[in-house]
């Protein structure tokens, strides 16, 4: 029976209600997996559903762009709104000055609904490979009432300050230690709230690390102790109701222990900035004025299953819809691949566009 | 031509000198370095019980290979196994090198950790501190040779496994010290050299008389571990490779032997490369058959051969003469002839031919036989 | 149900017998975890008597029973009536704060609970393999802080179980971490240990939602036996599906 279902079927599938009911922000997914919103509509519709509840997800940043920090401010944003404890981790001196940086919800559905239609003129061809999306999202969003799953966010409207005054809310800086024992019990007394009793999820949590291995830490250069903490990090995490992510420098870490953060990831997103004013790309990607970077997921949390994940496209362009909420596109033409000739470029372009979405005219 | 090595390693030591060693070298390319070390045991073994050698016995000290597989590898050569112990001692360094099986049994975590062999074994629980190791390889092999002046083998199965406890110099050391030891007839041990750095190696060649490299057939251009390109060549590397000695003479001359290693039922069969294949091979590095690929200056070269057209393409269209002027040339070298005349007329001593075609209508390669107005 | 494509593995690989080694090396792109999966379900067929024991670093034991259970076996099951041993080391820490020593003692104490079992399960009467699996061996790695000679070791003193008590192995590690010339050795010298090696690779043109990647079989075959050049070399494509693994040689795909 699972066999002759189509593959693409599992991520869809959109399971219901009643049990979700019970836990603000969570909802079901295949194989007996919850899902939690990453906070950015497209990015759960790609990854499925959302980030796996007891997944670690890493997202590879682009030393000069901040692209990983919207990520990070929706991921946060989202829980705050659910209620959802949330420990924030930072190589800044106060972090919790970052909380005054996350975006808030977007008003009312109408506006949304309004927005709708004029973006769908804009870009014709993404609205109409998204629509499927917008309208389940839709229902998602009729169906909570209140407590939606997701929330479109308007990164220049703050956070309204009550949603983390209050309770449940742990911010550290992770310059003031010389290793990473602390931050790491505090993540176990963080996932202990929030753990699993007999396997029910009671709450969901969030735990959001930001530049992990960035220079300011004392700890930057002890590879296997980095190792070893995200290693701790995910086995506390899967045994709990969180969701870890953590945002580092690729470039800072050692090529082989690169590898070895990728494998330790159950999510694997990575950012990059795309070059300003760069006529080549400008022809080559429709849109480009209005991207912000691109975003590729490289590996998506397959927990309780051995299937693994194919996306019809791995490579996703970052945009701002009306300037004020993230949307992720698939891009219209893959950008040439560095190694392909240039003379090469048309014919790269359509094979490339081919592999990253199955669009068949 | 194996049996160089066999007898060099059957003669043993002269008088004043140190023992001849072997190091048997190979990679994860062709992991066959272990047939090869079983092969010299048995060849040295079959020596021993003959009486033709001078070592009397053999103290094998056994790191990557428990003791049962020597037992079922003597065995299967036709070795009479319940008499092993006149003639073979083995240090058992495998089954626990650490220590950790006898804390467990301490602890009474196990009961029965060790396994029982036929053969006569002394087991090591610190592979860490040589020294002991060292003195009790020497114990055992005074306990073959019993009185004071015979003399014993050691075969060391591989030296990589100790290496991976002790340094290098220490390593170095112990087999220094079993080379100039008077009751040593002979070393020979196996090392895998990917595992470590190239100085081990080189060391572990400084240190012996004789190394043999096993190598593959054919070397992988790309360096890669990437195997699933070439398949039928990596199913090849198992069963055969080229088997390399480098045997230091004791008139100062390297005998260099180049020969082919195949897997063939529970051993090996060493054949001998035609002489001619074993002399080119040192200098080429053979690849292919065929030479297919240009080198760097090759191809520079080429890109630097002026063909032979009528210009080389600087700026003007490559035209193919036909016999015709095309409308436009005429009408250019019209103009051109009348400013080259005097020149030519000024050098006309080079001398030159000049062709005047009959008639433009005439067609230069016409399939008209010229001659068929001659009467013959 | 589809056994011909089923078997290109179980022919690749040979007939199960005690006392065989297989090194399975998968990388970021392509995950070989499918194949430790399949070795699970093999091992704990309901016609043998065969018994397992699982060292899982990387998962806890809902994902592994959620997975083999969609696959027909039931590892709760097999957990009570004594053929399954999960040794959950999700957690295992072995730090270097009070010298060498904590380091090894962790993985000495992990050994140690892999000999006894291996202990009683073999003085049980009726003749049964003993599977050791490991999933992975990068992340021992990771847990004895960086000190790839102490996995190494406990590796060996794992294959020490071989001889006395006939114990088969099927490992799991991560090719591509190693890519670096100086971490080579925990790579390699399981290989040289191993009678089987399976390559999980993508696809040299990417991944694609019908074949989700390639397995290289390297069967040394003749190693442990003293018996014939039986080793072979073999490729083809997969395609894994919740209940099984589709093989197939490249292009001989319906």
């Amino acid at each position: 029976m699972a066999s002759s279902r189509p593959r693409g079927g599992s991520f869809s599938r959109n399971i219901s209600s009643a049990a979700t009911a019970q836990i603000p922000g969570v909802k079901l997914g295949p194989n007996g997996t919850s899902f939690l919103s990453s906070g950015i509509p497209d990015l759960d519709q790609i990854l499925g559903g959302g980030f796996t509840l007891g997944s670690l997800v890493m997202v590879m940043e682009d030393p000069e762009a901040p692209h990983h920090m919207l990520l990070l401010r929706n991921f946060m944003s989202q829980g705050l709104i659910h209620k959802q404890p949330l420990l924030y981790a930072s190589p800044e001196r106060d972090p919790r000055g970052f909380l005054g940086t996350l975006p808030s919800p977007m008003a009312s559905k109408e506006e949304k609904s309004n927005e709708r239609p004029s973006e769908q003129d804009a870009n014709l061809r993404i609205a109409w490979q998204y629509k499927k999306y917008f309208g389940e999202q839709n229902s998602e969003v009729q169906r909570g009432g209140k407590a939606e799953y997701c929330n479109d966010f308007d990164l220049r409207k703050p956070l309204e300050r009550h949603f983390y005054s209050g309770q449940r809310v742990d911010c550290i800086s992770l310059r003031d230690s010389p290793n990473l024992v602390p931050l790491l019990e505090r993540c176990s007394t963080f996932s202990a709230q929030i753990s699993k009793s007999d396997g029910n999820i009671t709450c969901a949590g969030r735990i959001a690390i930001q530049s992990l291995c960035s220079p300011q830490c004392d700890f930057f250069d002890k590879d296997w102790e980095m190792l070893s903490f995200i290693r701790s990090l995910k086995g506390m995490v899967r045994s709990s109701g969180a969701v870890a992510v953590i945002s580092f420098p690729p470039s800072l870490v050692s090529p082989a222990f690169l590898k070895r953060w990728q494998h330790l990831a159950d999510t694997l997103i990575s950012v990059k900035a795309i070059p300003d004013e760069d006529k080549e790309l400008a022809k080559l990607l429709t849109g480009y004025q209005d991207m912000l970077g691109l975003l590729s997921v490289h590996k998506v949390a397959r927990i309780n299953t051995q299937v693994p994940a194919i996306l019809e496209a791995t490579t996703f362009s970052m945009k701002l819809r009306k300037r004020r909420s993230l949307v992720l596109e698939c891009l219209n033409q893959a950008p040439v691949d560095g190694s392909s000739g240039s003379s090469y470029g048309t014919s790269g372009t359509c094979s490339g566009s081919s592999k990253t979405g199955n669009l068949d005219f | 031509m194996a049996e160089t090595i066999c007898r060099a390693l059957r003669d043993g030591a002269f008088e004043g000198e140190h023992a001849p060693a072997l190091t048997i070298k190979d990679t994860i390319d062709t992991p066959l370095g272990s047939f090869v070390f079983n092969h010299i045991l048995t060849q040295l073994t079959s020596n021993i019980l003959a009486g033709k050698s001078q070592a009397r016995g053999v103290v094998l000290v056994a790191l990557s290979r428990p003791p049962s597989f020597y037992v079922e590898l003597l065995k299967n050569k036709g070795f009479d196994v319940s008499s092993s112990s006149k003639w073979l001692r083995v240090l058992d360094c495998y089954s626990d090198p650490l220590g950790w099986k006898n804390k467990l049994l301490e602890r009474g975590t196990v009961r029965n950790p060790y396994e029982e062999t036929l053969l006569k074994t002394t087991l090591c629980k610190n592979l860490k501190e040589l020294d002991k190791v060292l003195s009790s390889i020497i114990e055992l092999g005074k306990e073959i040779v019993e009185e004071g002046k015979g003399r014993f083998a050691v075969a060391i199965d591989s030296v990589s496994e100790i290496l991976r406890h002790s340094s290098l110099p220490s390593v170095a050391r112990i087999l220094s010290h079993l080379r100039s030891h008077d009751q040593v007839s002979c070393i020979f041990c196996l090392v895998h050299v990917d595992l470590h750095e190239a100085k081990v190696a080189a060391t572990l060649e400084y240190l012996s008389t004789m190394h043999a490299d096993v190598e593959p057939i054919v070397q992988r251009t790309n360096g890669q571990r990437n195997i699933s390109e070439d398949l039928p060549m990596v199913e090849q590397s198992f069963k055969r490779g080229k088997f390399h000695v480098r045997f230091k003479r004791r008139n100062g001359r390297v005998r260099v032997m180049r020969e082919e290693l195949y897997v063939e039922g529970s051993g090996i069969k060493i054949t001998e490369v035609s002489s001619e294949d074993g002399i080119t091979a040192q200098s080429l590095v053979p690849k292919v058959q065929f030479n297919l690929d240009l080198s760097e200056k090759e191809r520079l070269d080429r890109a630097k051969v002026v063909l032979p057209f009528e210009h080389q393409g600087t700026g003007k269209p490559i035209q193919i003469y036909d016999g015709r002027k095309s409308l436009n040339e005429s009408e250019n070298e019209e103009k051109q002839a009348s400013v080259e005349k005097p020149q030519t007329t000024e050098d006309s001593g080079r001398g030159e031919i000049i062709y005047f075609r009959d008639s433009d209508d005439e067609m230069p390669d016409s399939d008209e036989d010229p001659d068929d107005d001659l009467d013959i | 149900m589809d056994n011909s494509r089923a078997n290109l593995l179980e022919e690749a690989v040979g007939i199960s017998k005690g006392g065989r080694v297989v090194v399975v090396e998968d990388c970021v792109e392509t995950s070989g975890t499918f194949v430790l999966y399949h070795f699970l379900k093999r091992s704990l067929h309901p016609d043998s008597s065969d018994v397992v024991i699982f060292i899982a670093f990387s998962h806890p034991f809902s994902h592994y029973e959620r997975i083999l259970r969609k696959m027909g076996c039931n590892l709760t099951v097999h957990r009570k009536n004594h053929r399954f041993v999960f040794l959950d080391m999700l957690t295992l820490e072995c730090p270097d704060r009070n010298g060498k020593e904590t380091r090894q003692d962790g993985l000495l104490a992990l050994y140690g609970e892999i000999e006894k079992a291996v202990e009683i399960y073999s003085s049980l009467e009726g003749s049964r393999t003993i599977t050791i699996m490991i999933d992975d061996i990068s992340l021992i790695e990771v847990a004895a802080n960086g000190s790839s000679n102490h996995v190494l070791d406990f590796l060996h003193y794992c294959y020490t179980l071989k001889a006395k008590y006939g114990c088969s192995f099927v490992t799991l590690n991560h090719e591509d971490i190693y890519s670096s010339a100086n971490m080579l050795p925990l790579i390699l010298q399981p290989e040289y240990f191993a009678d089987v090696i399976i390559k999980a690779e993508p696809l040299a043109t990417g991944l694609a939602s019908d074949v989700h990647g390639q397995l290289t079989v390297l069967n040394k075959g003749s190693v442990c036996d003293l018996g014939g050049s039986s080793s072979k070399v073999r490729n083809f494509h997969f395609r894994v599906k919740e209940n099984i693994v589709d093989y197939f040689y490249p292009g001989t795909q319906t």
